[in-house]
């Protein structure tokens, strides 16, 4: 397949904005091809979507959708063509997240966070969604085994769990969600900063933070620790972050990229001391992350509108719940974590909720660099992905941010800096944001760009980047990636104009690290332990089988000293 | 005023969904039109006229002109003037689940019974139903958290359960008894029973409930003083203190 004289913008091979051809071939970007062409004459051609931080798949997404029945009767869309129902808005249903992100141009997604132990399930979800290449990142911040490693200082141990970890769940990447925070709540209470210790358990959250950030660069994993802070959504938490992240500066990478990555850094960049005195200090968070270049963040951007949150900060859901006075879910699991759902409004006239969504601005735009962060909107806790248009469109233009700022509360211009921002992104950036950064900072090799041997993943929109004033006509930029006039996965047109076209299944990719078999021995010592004392499934049925991930793109990793290649 | 006659050719042997029986679907259409709307059929898709007798004036107007008359018993379809804004639907008989859905306006009359979900999240208008209503009138569909929030609704007979659950608004009227929970999570309708119930207002946050039967109060109800509505009295209570609620519920004198 060819496409023809497209505006291409592949940021990770320094092409922003070029008119050229692609081809390719067997689903590979080539050099030179036969067969179908597409005319995409001055018509802005980027790679497939990568969508680094997304909750599309597993336990706490379902339980989203059965705390939400109405949530399902919305965006009902028949069997129709290819496509099987969809169903939902804020938490859709398998289908649909295929259907929609393809539509938009997305054509990798990664569920954000899975205990090991209900990972089985979110494979089986990720399975049925159609179209999407995709991972898993794994749960470990909690962990009880991870907490006695780190307090026996046992870090071999503890490298060693991780790669059991992973493998046991078909994991991508280590996932820390408030540290500590999660295994207090088991208690009743939280962990009040990286250095208040863990009930029973002697360590801090500081400790758990810079043991699995060692761990992994031990392991030499393709994606760093994906952090969620402690003190999410607390007024005057970006005190944390900046601690946080001062820590994780002594940590050498083993691989080129970040030490951390940064989940939905916007819940963290508030100051004030209460929801009254509330503000954003995302400028202070932007300026750190102009300063050093150890970590990469995802904004999670607010929208107006339902959402639900769900993460596995549980103490997080219940100020969430007291808050909204309505549902809550609350879940324990086991020894590894604990988790909350609620499901949320977010109102144009509540100041906190405007301080929320300019905060999310201020850090795409007074980050310097776009490699560094993100555009997601932490779906579906800032707003359902569908809405990531609107999010471009506002990054595109300032006089879309002045409308929007325009219908706020009237105070809210002056809690953050956004009136003052004058900075519209351009395409390249764009395209560096949402589809070069995210796969680099994955460590997905194939993925975000449009070289040689890359994946064929390509969207085009129905957008002239040359005439296009994105300014100015910011309605027309949020119709046209809204849906695509093409996404091509894996060499197939998945999507045209709005219509799914093929559903093609997608890899799941999951990473194999290998460890030394002494630490694994000594490891294997302690888990018979806790499975027969505290688990109530046993060992021998604990690990995600292979038949539950029959799709699987395995990236190896770890201890050995041969270069390292993926193996199908 | 276009008046249009539907009726069903023979007995349903399982439900249809029939929201295309509204004025605002009718209006702008030819009665060569209107016969060929979709209607579903159990699982399957079918026109009107495979179902129904359809008659009436041919020439469209608007949805304010149209009256739709129902003949015969339409307990097994569903969702008649399902989202209507204007003009008016008068059924003979009984009709089906969910009839006045979401109704915004105009005016929907029943001779005969109602079943359950009537008139769930209305928005305005007005219905009228002289025999029975069963669960879930005004109330809102599973996890929503408004039910109806405009408009009057006049049940001549008695309602079933959740009489208006998660009222937000408008105003409904039960000549007879209500079941079980009515007013649930009330957040600021109105409520009159002529007869009795049982624990109404569970969960009030604001609003009124009239019972002018007997009915057994909920614990979480705090007992004010009496009050007098054309020449009755009624104790006061208010509620559900359980959300700190400010409802108000007036249950007559000496009934309870």
């Amino acid at each position: 397949m060819i496409i023809k004289g497209g505006i291409v913008y592949d940021p990770a091979n320094g092409i922003f904005g070029e008119e050229m051809d692609l081809c390719m071939d067997n689903g590979r970007i080539v050099e030179d091809a036969k067969g179908e062409e597409i005319d995409a004459h001055g018509l802005l051609v980027m790679p497939g979507g990568v969508d680094a931080h997304s909750h599309i798949a597993g336990k706490k997404v379902n339980t989203g959708r059965i705390m939400s029945p109405n949530d399902g009767r919305l965006g009902i869309e028949p069997r129709a063509g290819v496509c099987r129902p969809s169903t939902g808005y804020t938490v859709p249903n398998c289908y649909a997240m295929g259907y929609r992100y393809a539509r938009m141009g997305y054509t990798t997604a990664f569920e954000a966070a899975t205990p090991i132990m209900e990972a089985r399930h979110t494979h089986e979800e990720l399975e049925e969604i159609p179209i999407l290449d995709k991972g898993a990142l794994t749960l470990f911040g909690n962990n009880w085994e991870v907490m006695e490693c780190v307090r026996d200082k046992d870090f071999g141990k503890l490298a060693a769990y991780v790669a059991w970890g992973l493998r046991a769940a078909r994991g991508y990447g280590v996932k820390i969600v408030n540290p500590g925070g999660g295994e207090a709540w088991g208690f009743g209470s939280n962990v009040k900063g990286v250095n208040d210790p863990v009930p029973n358990f002697d360590v801090t959250p500081a400790e758990i933070i810079m043991g699995l950030a060692a761990a992994n660069e031990t392991l030499r994993l393709p994606h760093s620790i994906h952090l969620h802070f402690n003190n999410t959504g607390k007024p005057g938490n970006y005190t944390t972050a900046l601690e946080t992240l001062d820590l994780l500066k002594g940590i050498k990478p083993s691989r080129m990229r970040q030490i951390v990555h940064i989940a939905h850094m916007q819940f963290s960049s508030y100051g004030g001391t209460s929801w009254r005195d509330f503000e954003s200090k995302a400028p202070v968070i932007a300026d750190y992350f102009n300063k050093n270049s150890h970590a990469t963040m995802d904004v999670g951007q607010v929208l107006f509108g339902a959402a639900t949150t769900m993460t596995a900060d549980a103490p997080l859901e219940y100020g969430n719940a007291r808050l909204t006075h309505a549902k809550w879910s609350n879940h324990d699991i086991e020894l590894e974590e604990s988790s909350g759902v609620v499901p949320w409004i977010y109102f144009k006239k509540n100041l906190v909720n405007d301080v929320q969504w300019a905060a999310g601005l201020e850090l795409a735009l007074l980050t310097a660099d776009p490699w560094k962060v993100l555009m997601t909107t932490d779906h579906p806790n800032g707003s359902p992905f569908i809405n990531y248009p609107e999010v471009i469109a506002l990054l595109m233009s300032k006089s879309k941010r002045d409308e929007e700022l325009a219908a706020q509360h009237e105070m809210a211009a002056k809690r953050s800096s956004i009136a003052n921002v004058e900075r519209e992104l351009d395409w390249s950036e764009i395209a560096i944001m949402t589809r070069a950064a995210p796969a680099r900072i994955l460590g997905l090799e194939d993925k975000g760009h449009l070289g040689a041997g890359a994946d064929a993943d390509v969207s085009i929109y129905d957008l002239k980047p040359e005439e296009l004033d994105t300014s100015k006509d910011h309605a027309l930029v949020k119709k046209c990636l809204a849906n695509s006039k093409y996404t091509i996965k894996g060499g197939v047109v998945v999507s045209k104009g709005g219509q799914i076209m093929a559903v093609p299944p997608g890899k799941t990719f999951w990473v194999d690290a290998n460890v030394p078999q002494a630490d694994m021995d000594r490891l294997m010592v302690d888990l018979k332990d806790k499975f027969e004392k505290y688990y109530s499934v046993q060992l021998s049925n604990y690990a995600v089988q292979d038949a539950y991930v029959p799709h699987a793109k395995v990236i190896r990793a770890g201890l050995q000293t041969e270069p390292m290649k993926e193996v199908a | 005023m276009r008046t249009i006659t539907i009726a069903p050719l023979e007995p349903f042997k399982v439900s249809v969904e029939a929201e295309n029986i509204s004025p605002d679907r009718f209006a702008p259409l030819a009665l060569g039109q209107i016969r060929s709307l979709g209607v579903w059929y159990g699982n399957r898709k079918m026109r009107l006229c495979d179902l129904f007798l359809v008659d009436g004036d041919d020439s469209p107007v608007k949805p304010e002109e149209v009256q739709i008359r129902i003949k015969g018993d339409f307990s097994r379809v569903k969702r008649i003037g399902e989202g209507m804004s204007a003009g008016t639907v008068e059924a003979d008989g009984r009709v089906g689940m969910h009839a006045g859905n979401n109704m915004r306006g105009g005016l929907l009359t029943v001779q005969g019974d109602a079943d359950d979900w009537l008139a769930r999240e209305m928005r305005g208008g007005k219905i009228v139903i002289r025999g029975n209503a069963g669960n879930y009138a005004g109330a809102g569909y599973r996890g929503e958290k408004c039910g109806m929030r405009g408009g009057e609704i006049e049940i001549g007979g008695s309602a079933g359960a959740y009489l208006g659950e998660h009222l937000c608004g408008g105003s409904i009227r039960v000549n007879g008894d209500a079941g079980d929970f009515p007013g649930a999570a009330n957040q600021g309708g109105i409520i009159i029973i002529g007869g009795s119930t049982y624990l109404p207002g569970a969960e009030m946050t604001k609003g009124t409930i009239t019972v002018k039967g007997k009915a057994k109060v909920l614990p979480g109800y705090q007992k004010m003083e009496t009050a007098t509505i054309d020449g009755v009295e009624y104790q006061k209570y208010a509620g559900d203190l359980v959300e700190n609620g400010k409802g108000e519920l007036f249950v007559r004198k000496g009934s309870s």
